[in-house]
């Protein structure tokens, strides 16, 4: 049997790939015998994960997916694309009464407003091909909440909400809009939430996960499962993958 | 800013905590009941008024309120640190 579980053929697009989750996406992806094109803002690392892909054909963008301007011409530099995988993302925690407009702003820019922008011209300018599957991430702490997560669990919900409706919207030409929904996997990202502060027992909390913290491998295995074939019945789900956190222990 | 407006401004945001309790020399890991949600009220009030950037692993650093004091006061004066 020729299994579906792989990306030959494909073209995906991931942004935020110069660390973390959408770092490894990229190299697994390339590994999986897609063509990737990867954007980040930070030029030195995201030429790091570019030199890691594997095979031929690739492409790397330096961008801020944020700035209209720049976000509408990477996006109109692309080629037709199979799959797009949206992992720019932010955290910043900050205290409900002490939330300003520049907060909002920042969280919902790029984990929110960036994605329904990008999706939004890439559709229009006609760069999705037929069956294209689209992958956002949300946080499993949108139902488990954490004191000053609330703009960040907010713009997760939120790219919860719109991807269900992103799949309603797209489906006739075969495409696919999906969840992944991590608890805390073992990033930069996650490095950063410790030094702010969030955890105080780092080891208390590690100990919730029976299956120990994520591996950003683990979500990129997720992804790929999403943007191949092997997924093609899959749309407006969320998958949640959490090491067994929310069975409780 | 001398630290005693420090001081209030600090007592008027952590409701949890007795007024009274906060004193220059108050060792912060002693204060009762202290936790994330008051080291991030630090971080946000640092920063809306006055307007200095406090990293969580250089709030935890810091021992007493007049080390907090001595943090903000430092940044104002080297924003780029």
């Amino acid at each position: 049997m020729t299994t579906p579980f792989h990306l030959t053929n494909k073209t995906i697009f991931i942004t935020g790939a110069s660390s973390g989750i959408g770092k490894q996406i990229a190299i697994s992806c390339s590994e999986m015998g897609a063509k990737v094109i990867i954007s980040g803002r930070d030029e030195k690392r995201l030429s790091e994960t570019f030199s890691q892909l594997k095979g031929e054909g690739h492409l790397s963008y330096v961008s801020e997916l944020t700035d209209e301007t720049k976000r509408n011409e990477l996006i109109d530099k692309l080629p037709s694309i199979d799959g797009f995988v949206h992992s720019a993302g932010i955290v910043l925690p900050v205290p409900v009464k002490f939330i300003a407009e520049k907060h909002l702003r920042t969280v919902m820019g790029i984990n929110f407003e960036s994605a329904v922008l990008t999706v939004a011209r890439l559709l229009k300018n006609k760069k999705l091909n037929e069956k294209a599957s689209l992958v956002f991430f949300s946080s499993v702490s949108v139902n488990h909440p954490y004191s000053g997560g609330s703009l960040y669990t907010a713009s997760k919900g939120a790219i919860e909400a719109y991807s269900k409706n992103l799949a309603l919207e797209i489906y006739q030409k075969r495409m696919r809009s999906n969840v992944i929904i991590p608890a805390m996997i073992r990033t930069p990202l996650y490095e950063e939430t410790i030094n702010q502060g969030m955890y105080r027992n780092v080891e208390e909390y590690e100990s919730k996960y029976p299956l120990g913290i994520g591996r950003p491998e683990d979500v990129a295995n997720a992804a790929i499962y999403l943007l191949s074939e092997a997924s093609s019945w899959v749309t407006g789900t969320n998958l949640l993958l959490d090491g067994g956190f929310t069975i409780g222990k | 800013m001398d630290i005693n407006e420090l001081i209030g401004k600090l007592q008027g945001e952590f409701e949890d905590i007795p007024p009274g309790t906060l004193k220059p020399e108050s060792k912060i890991s002693d204060i009762e009941g202290w936790g994330s949600m008051h080291a991030l009220i630090v971080i946000a009030l640092a920063d809306t008024d006055y307007g200095v950037t406090i990293k969580g692993d250089e709030l935890r650093k810091v021992q007493s309120v007049q080390e907090l004091y001595d943090l903000i006061i430092e940044k104002q004066k080297n924003p780029s640190e």
